[in-house]
């Protein structure tokens, strides 16, 4: 990725603080009640106000665990799904329909079904979250291993490489951008997975507060948690984007 | 009893008309065997019978007496492209051979480093092969092959991708490690002149079968001058001629 000059980011700086301010001007000249749209200075002292005095921080900490959580357990069954079916014609002969069909539901849809197995709370914004990151990532897996080109794969085998050693110094590492991209998609569903989990099925988590927002009517309040929640996709956004350089630096780095 | 030999091979895929018919081939230890032909004769499904990659219909193949398949340990191969792992680093490259075996060792990764300053690429053990250019990496593909210093070379037209200077200087070095090593060598390839300046013996194959055998009669080591000798130019057009090439107007 190439970065932006700095009179880019400048020019880019300069129309948010345009849109900032025509926003607070049109909030305050055209009379419109802060339940409708909120003037920005108004989000700003409703954020400041719950950041300083720690109202926020629980459920901040509550919707970054569940994200955690989430990603790493639906990150990690379906890479291990991905691998299992790309490696056996059998189990993707027989699972890939089901899996496909089972991806056709909207998985939101489920929640009532999850509150009523898993009960009120994490359990089941987890739940959700992983099985939304769940199938980017086997389908990501499953396409990155079987891409690689079949002369390497002959010349594995010409080598007397075994199944097991094709598949973590050969197909894993040809696969590798592909499956980063996946998780890259993968995690920004799960922080969707985890906020609308969280209207649902939570009293914790920046889901839960917007949803608390909406009944008291507080609607600066509610704005301030969508730049959080906006602030927390940035910063998982931007973890997952060093995590991928890292995992590529020897594709890409000149020496 | 020959190194290599194989003993009316056919081949063909199920449901398929046979791409190989009653293949009869000897090669003795240390000789460097050419295989010449048009695209889409068969050349390349050979290569990969010596090398056990496929199995023949029929007829029977043998390397030092046993299948290909089991003697995989003794054999090198060398593919159309440099078939490069582009994560990994030239020098890891070469070892690969031996890393899938065992854990490489102080005198694996100085022999390594030998194969890497005989091609010239002592400097670039440490670069990945994206930073090298197409001759560069068929040289690291080179040097893969005969990490594990293999009885028999097989080379599927590994340098069909390259200008014609850099052929001719991996041609040069491919005779010069083979020399060393006493390593026996099946090459194939389109090109005329590179199986004549290449090769002890050249077969000729058409629509998957085996047309003609030529021994070549010149002196060793092979020198670029002789590129231009007549006894070279006159095995060229014996072949050429074989090849039906020689009658065609432009």
């Amino acid at each position: 990725m190439t970065r932006a000059p700095w009179g880019l980011w400048a020019a880019s700086a300069l129309l948010l603080a345009a849109l900032l301010l025509a926003w607070e001007w049109a909030a305050r000249g055209l009379g419109l009640s802060a339940l409708v749209l909120p003037a920005p200075s108004r989000v700003l002292q409703a954020l400041w106000k719950g950041l300083a005095s720690g109202y926020f921080w629980p459920h901040l900490r509550a919707t970054a665990l569940v994200l955690l959580l989430g990603i790493a357990a639906g990150c990690s069954i379906g890479f291990a799904v991905g691998v299992a079916l790309a490696e056996s014609s059998l189990l993707r002969g027989l699972l890939l329909p089901y899996v496909v069909v089972s991806q056709v539901v909207p998985k939101l849809a489920l929640m009532p079904l999850f509150i009523l197995w898993f009960g009120f709370g994490m359990t089941s914004t987890v739940v959700i979250t992983a099985l939304i990151c769940f199938f980017p990532l086997m389908e990501a897996t499953i396409t990155g291993l079987r891409q690689v080109p079949p002369e390497r794969l002959e010349l594995f085998r010409m080598l007397g490489a075994t199944r097991a050693q094709a598949l973590w110094r050969l197909k894993l590492p040809t696969g590798l951008p592909g499956i980063l991209a996946g998780l890259r998609v993968a995690v920004m569903l799960a922080l969707v997975g985890a906020v609308v989990g969280e209207f649902m099925g939570s009293s914790r988590g920046l889901g839960a507060l917007v949803i608390a927002a909406q009944g008291s009517m507080d609607t600066p309040l509610m704005f301030a948690v969508l730049v959080l929640i906006a602030a927390l996709g940035m910063l998982a956004y931007q973890l997952t984007l060093r995590l991928e350089r890292w995992l590529l630096r020897s594709y890409t780095s000149p020496g | 009893m020959s190194f290599l030999s194989l003993r009316q091979v056919d081949f063909g895929f199920a449901g398929w008309p046979p791409t190989l018919h009653g293949i009869d081939l000897e090669v003795p230890e240390g000789e460097i065997h050419c295989i010449v032909g048009r695209s889409g004769c068969g050349k390349t499904t050979l290569l990969k019978l010596a090398a056990g990659l496929v199995a023949p219909s029929q007829g029977h193949i043998s390397l030092r007496g046993r299948p290909p398949a089991e003697a995989i340990a003794d054999i090198g191969f060398v593919f159309q492209a440099p078939t490069l792992l582009e994560w990994k680093r030239v020098i890891d490259n070469v070892l690969l051979p031996v890393s899938l075996r065992r854990r490489p060792e102080a005198n694996d990764l100085a022999k390594a480093q030998g194969l890497l300053a005989q091609l010239g690429l002592a400097e670039d053990a440490r670069r990945y092969p994206r930073q090298l250019s197409g001759g560069q990496q068929s040289r690291v593909a080179l040097a893969r092959a005969l990490i594990l210093d293999p009885a028999l070379l097989l080379l599927d037209e590994p340098f069909a991708a390259l200008d014609a200077i850099t052929r001719e200087e991996l041609q040069r070095d491919l005779l010069q490690m083979c020399r060393n090593g006493r390593t026996t060598v099946l090459f194939v390839t389109h090109d005329i002149g590179e199986a004549v300046y290449l090769g002890d013996r050249v077969t000729l194959m058409q629509a998957g079968r085996v047309v003609q055998q030529m021994p070549v009669e010149l002196t060793r080591p092979r020198l670029s001058v002789q590129r231009t000798s007549p006894s070279f130019t006159g095995l060229c057009a014996r072949l050429r001629e074989a090849m039906n090439l020689q009658a065609q107007p432009a």
